[in-house]
């Protein structure tokens, strides 16, 4: 195509800017994306698509630490963070430095993400359990944090939408727990365009293990009953017939996105390579960090169904600063860095130009953005809020075999603790369970293996341990939910830049007494869960951990959920928020921003099809702006 | 938007001519057309020869997966492909010819001591040119999967075989035609529950169609020979472009690349070599597996033995799972898929086990077991 | 290659793991294992380690109990021939070689995931639904 101005201008080809690259070229619109990572990742083609999936794959094999960016490249001219990367932080005066996120504590950030085509949704684990009607309202319902500005009802077709894109997987009318009912929550007779995944071996070992008694638990002298939930997620599994959406479009007439009818059964979405591969989950079981067969939706696959006559893309281009004029505040232009290869400093600059401008290069990194060009931050709330799911993970034996490392890496959550009236006091948080053994805190089953070689076993005695121990592994997650902090922020220093002469990230960031409180009430729960399942707990916390606290007297570990969210936060007015309903920047008639940077709060579902629901809501306002 | 491929290719299945002209139908046993059209004997032939079909569909399996799985991890991504995807298929076919018997009332027999051939073996009801066998990737097996794929040019013929599949399916067809004139449709009986469907099926081209009346019979019919040869000799029409990225063509054509080491290109004809860009093919990079392995060819018990006994006990699982399938049971047909990778990695276990003689190495047997 | 060794390597590593000799060949890692070892190893250790190793086999007559104590007391130890024993229990069940993954075979044919019911994440995808089940090796 290649025009001189383009209707549109996005930055990153995450699932954000993806969907809004192709909402926007299906309606019509001239679009140009621009990526920071490496040109073979964007490949469209069969051939070039499987040759440079089969190169992360094979990275993936041989890489000794399995973390989520060990497939895939990590380039000095557009770093990734990596949670490898997280060191204790002796102090504030001396941040942790090892990787591209400066981290100036008092307590390390603990997640990452992928800056590279496609984004993180290639590494994410793809769980889509929607947001609560309750998480809309915390200051109204719970005296804690901040209302969003419109409700979770205003929102509903949104996520039809969202998850019509992704491809969900789940049964509506499984759907329970705190705050959710399938008809109040989903409407009558919605599904969801596939079937759900089946819940693991482990699971039903789990929801069985009781006999049929049910279980529960108390907490400030409270009894809650323990229920379990199938979690919807974006992976393939046998289509839904009664699904009858084919996809999303522009209704030029009513000025409106819609979700088009078909009479056709919904048809899974398989590789980009090949349209027959991937179109059921196969149970690899790695879908962290990587999907081989692409069972489980990425952005990519997105970005392909985009109006490619429509849609310019610009690869190993690094936006480095928003121009905008001064008078008008109008932004007039994003400059990039275009490198040559992914390690070496030579690059030359460009400026890509349009009528309206979308970050789209996730919260980090928008904020990032922002704050390096001076824009958007008349409230002075641009990086600040940082937040993320604080992992408390607990971990112990089953009495019998449930088989982990098996299957996708969660299939079924405890919602008992998504909701109620402790959040005044309390974190809530959402109880994945693991299918996937002990494997993250603990590197089993190598380290089982190695304990055990360790201690003098060798041959029969040994394979019989091991096949003893391994299958009876069972691992817990309690995500509990981060307030917005205004202390908790991305902000910058001119003593940090990378290799390009780019910004990097410096990140303050601490668990209040709110997070503190949650991990001892989680733990509480996980004992008497335990004790009722039966199970010998072998959860070890330790201060050598960077991601510890100490309450009361007791250390809690925490991991990241990978769930980065809130550093420009959208609010119903300009003083205390970044950007409007709309998710156009208050101060800026045509820039938007997407992703998980504008949710005001987190709530207890993973933040991706929220988000992805608010894109289109965002890719709404765009076309209307367009077109009047 | 739409550049990229796209899947279930309608050309392919028109290739197969709508009304076949009389002439090719004049052939084989079903066509004796001094027989009077006795409902009965229609009914029992068909029967017979739906059940010969699945066998026939069956019988290709445990050869293209020998070829399948001696190649090496990692090498040979074209062929790989290819062969995955053509078993895949003809997985469909098995599953259809079932459909169509229980849409007339039959009982598919799957898992029975004759439904397994004796490898080497020449095709069920195919006449007695080629020899199948278990082995090896190798230009050799690759030229037999071309035989048996391979579309009808034969010239009339006596006897009880049919010289082709596609010839053998053409008698199918019009007996299914005329029995369904001839009992005013009652011969579907329309019952869901047998019926394996779409729902059950994917990993390839080509869709699961569950056979109600006549109309889904030929269908399926019309698409279990589509995917396999494909195009019809009485078909040449210049105009058409029969190959590209975008076109899933048939089962011969794909092998024939496969045997060519080389694509072919829009402009090509079918009845020419393809002549399109060079594709990978190493025929090296393969486990030299044993000609037609038997489990007799080993003392009962010794490990290797008992490797190929356990392959079998799962392949003998596998042909039970899809008889309950499709007896009643279509659901079941998701627990197949896992026995489906177990009997791989079980196969390719085997590929690296050294058998007998200096450099040969095991491999699945298909033996009826219990 | 030195097919004493090599076939002693083969024995050896079936009463070190607790795999057949047939199960381990099914795993096509006998060979690059037998060499990651010869390349790692001062060779003097190792000859001894394999002539010590061969000892032990000759002298039990197939006797399994004896041959766990021998192994035990004579090959497990640290202090014996600089670890190697650990160490190819360690190659056999996680595929690495000290921290290192040998190659993407070794990560794929890791014993670890079949003593556990399961499969090596990433490679030898059991099929949809498959996790719904037991594993079918039970
Ligand atoms: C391990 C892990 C598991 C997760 N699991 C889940 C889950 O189960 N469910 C869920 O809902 N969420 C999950 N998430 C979160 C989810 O992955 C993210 O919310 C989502 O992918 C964010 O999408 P995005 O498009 O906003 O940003 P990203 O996907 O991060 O994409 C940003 C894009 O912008 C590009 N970019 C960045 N900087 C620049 C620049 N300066 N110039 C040009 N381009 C740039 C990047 O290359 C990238 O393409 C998980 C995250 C992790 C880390
Ligand atoms: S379980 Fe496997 S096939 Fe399924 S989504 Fe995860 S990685 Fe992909």
């Amino acid at each position: 195509m290649k025009c001189d101005e383009y209707d549109v201008v996005i930055v990153g080809s995450g699932i954000a800017g993806s969907v809004m690259a192709k909402t926007l070229t299906r309606a019509g619109k001239k679009v140009l994306l621009l990526e920071a990572g490496l040109q073979a990742g964007i490949a469209m083609d069969k051939e070039g698509a499987y040759q440079n999936y089969q190169f992360y794959l094979d990275t993936y094999y041989k890489a000794a630490a399995k973390v989520p960016n060990s497939p895939y490249p990590n380039l000095p001219d557009a770093p990734s963070p990596d949670v490898l990367d997280i060191a204790p932080i002796p102090n504030s005066c001396s941040p942790s430095t090892k990787g591209y996120l400066v981290q100036a504590g008092p307590i390390p950030f603990a997640s990452d993400c992928y800056r590279g085509p496609g984004g993180t949704t290639l590494h994410w684990l793809g769980s889509t359990p929607r947001m609560l009607p309750n998480d809309f309202q915390m200051q109204t319902k719970y005296g804690v944090a901040v209302d969003w500005p419109f409700t979770y009802y205003d929102l509903m077709p949104y996520y039809e939408m969202a998850e019509n894109e992704i491809g969900i997987a789940g049964d509506v009318k499984e759907q329970i727990g705190p705050d959710v009912e399938p008809v109040k929550n989903y409407g009558k007779d919605y599904v969801f365009p596939m079937q759900k995944i089946p819940q693991s071996y482990l699971d039903q070992t789990i929801i069985e293990i009781t006999n049929g008694k049910t279980v529960t638990v108390e907490l400030n002298k409270k009894e809650y009953t323990i229920s379990y939930v199938a979690t919807p997620q974006g992976r393939n599994s046998i289509p839904e017939p009664a699904y009858k959406y084919a996809g999303v479009a522009w209704n030029k007439k009513t000025q409106k996105l819609e979700l088009e009818k078909t009479d056709a059964e919904y048809d899974p979405v398989g590789s980009l390579w090949d349209p027959y591969t991937g179109q059921r989950c196969e149970g690899n079981s790695s879908c962290v960090p990587i999907c081989p067969v692409q069972a489980k939706y990425n952005a990519l696959k997105t970005l392909r169904t985009a109006d490619h006559d429509n849609l310019d893309i610009i690869t190993q281009a690094v936006a480095s600063q928003v121009l905008y004029d001064k008078g008008s505040m109008d932004i007039t232009g994003i400059e990039y860095k275009k490198y040559r290869y992914g390690n070496s400093p030579i690059y030359e600059k460009g400026i890509a130009k349009g009528k309206i401008y979308v970050l789209a290069a996730s919260a980090i990194e928008n904020a990032k953005l922002l704050l390096a060009s001076g824009i958007a931050n008349s409230s002075d709330q641009v990086g600040r809020n940082l937040m993320d799911h604080m992992v408390m993970l607990t971990w112990g034996l089953l009495p019998k075999k449930g088989f982990p490392y098996r299957g996708p890496g969660s299939t079924t959550n405890i919602p008992t603790f998504r909701d109620g009236d402790f959040r005044k006091e309390h974190a809530a948080w959402i109880s994945p369970i693991d299918n996937w053994g002990w494997a993250w805190p603990t590197f089993a089953p190598g380290s089982d293996v190695s304990n055990a070689v360790g201690q003098g076993m060798f041959g029969k005695q040994l394979r019989d341990h091991l096949s003893d121990i391994i299958p009876r592994q069972l691992l817990l997650h309690f995500e509990c939910e981060q307030l917005p902090e205004p202390g908790n922020r991305v902000t910058i220093d001119p003593r940090y830049k990378d290799q390009l002469g780019n910004y990097r990230p410096v990140i303050h960031y601490n668990a209040s007494e709110y997070m503190q409180r949650s991990f001892e009430a989680a733990k509480k729960v996980s004992d008497q869960l335990y004790k009722a399942y039966n199970v010998q707990d072998f959860t070890s916390y330790s201060a050598q951990n960077p991601d510890h606290v100490q309450y009361k007297g007791k250390v809690y570990n925490f991991a990241g959920a990978g769930h980065i969210v809130g550093t420009h936060r959208m609010g119903s007015d300009s003083n205390s928020s970044v950007v409007n309903p709309d998710q156009r920047t208050w101060d800026h008639g045509n820039l938007y921003l997407v992703g998980c940077g504008n949710m005001p709060t987190l709530g207890t579902s993973n933040p991706t099809l929220t988000m992805t629901a608010l894109t289109y809501k965002a890719a709404e306002a765009i076309l209307k702006q367009l077109e009047n | 938007m739409s550049k990229f491929f796209q899947k279930n290719n309608p050309k392919r299945q028109r290739f197969v001519p709508e009304d076949k002209p009389d002439k090719s139908l004049l052939k084989g046993r079903a066509m004796a057309d001094t027989a009077p059209p006795d409902p009965e004997e229609i009914k029992k032939r068909l029967l017979e020869n739906l059940q010969q079909a699945i066998k026939l569909e069956h019988s290709t399996i445990p050869p293209y997966l020998c070829a399948l799985y001696s190649i090496k991890d990692g090498t040979n991504e074209f062929a790989v492909n290819t062969i995955r995807s053509i078993v895949v298929e003809e997985m469909l076919h098995m599953v259809m010819a079932a459909n169509i018997l229980n849409a007339i009332g039959g009982k598919p027999a799957i898992n029975t001591k004759d439904f397994i051939p004796g490898y080497p073996t020449k095709l069920p009801m195919i006449d007695e040119s080629f020899i199948v066998n278990l082995e090896k990737f190798s230009k050799a097996s690759v030229d037999i999967f071309l035989q048996i794929e391979k579309s009808a040019e034969h010239p009339e013929h006596d006897g009880d075989d049919y010289h082709s599949i596609g010839e053998f399916y053409m008698a199918v067809r019009r007996d299914l035609i005329k029995l369904n004139e001839l009992t005013n449709g009652e011969i579907f009986k329309g019952e869901r529950q047998p019926q394996v469907t779409s729902e059950q099926y994917y990993g390839s081209g080509g869709k699961l169609i569950a056979v109600y009346k006549l109309e889904d019979a030929l269908e399926a019919i019309d698409e279990i020979v589509g995917q396999g040869e494909g195009i019809d000799n009485t078909i040449d029409d210049p105009d058409q472009e029969m190959f590209g990225e975008d076109i899933e063509y048939a089962h011969y054509f794909r092998f024939n690349e496969i045997y060519h080491g080389q694509k072919y290109k829009p402009t090509d004809s079918v009845h020419d070599d393809p002549s399109g860009p060079p594709v990978n093919v190493d025929w090296d990079a393969v486990y030299n597996m044993q000609l037609n392995p038997k489990m007799s060819d080993l003392p009962e018990g010794s490990p290797v033995w008992q490797k190929m006994y356990d392959f079998n006990k799962t392949y003998m699982a596998l042909l039970n799972n899809i008889h309950d399938a499709c007896n009643g049971q279509p659901s079941l047909l998701i627990t197949g898929v896992g026995l489906m990778y177990d009997l791989k990695y079980k196969a390719i276990e085997l590929m690296k086990t050294p058998f007998g003689e200096e450099g040969l190495m095991a491999g699945p047997s298909f033996e009826y077991v219990q | 290659m030195n097919t004493n060794n090599h076939a002693t390597f083969l024995t050896i590593s079936a009463y070190l793991t607790g795999f057949s000799e047939t199960d381990l060949l099914g795993t096509g890692m006998v060979d690059p294992y037998y060499a990651a070892i010869r390349d790692n190893n001062d060779p003097e250790v190792l000859g001894y380690f394999y002539q010590e190793a061969a000892t032990i086999l000759a002298d039990s007559h197939g006797d399994e109990a004896e041959i766990n104590e021998a192994i035990a007391a004579r090959l497990i130890p640290d202090s014996c021939y600089n670890g190697i024993a650990k160490t190819i229990i360690l190659l056999w069940y996680t595929g690495n070689y000290g921290n290192d993954v040998l190659s993407t075979d070794s990560y794929k044919e890791a014993l670890v995931w079949n003593v556990a019911g399961a499969h090596p994440p990433g490679a030898k995808q059991p099929g949809y639904g498959s996790w719904a089940l037991p594993p079918f090796s039970v």
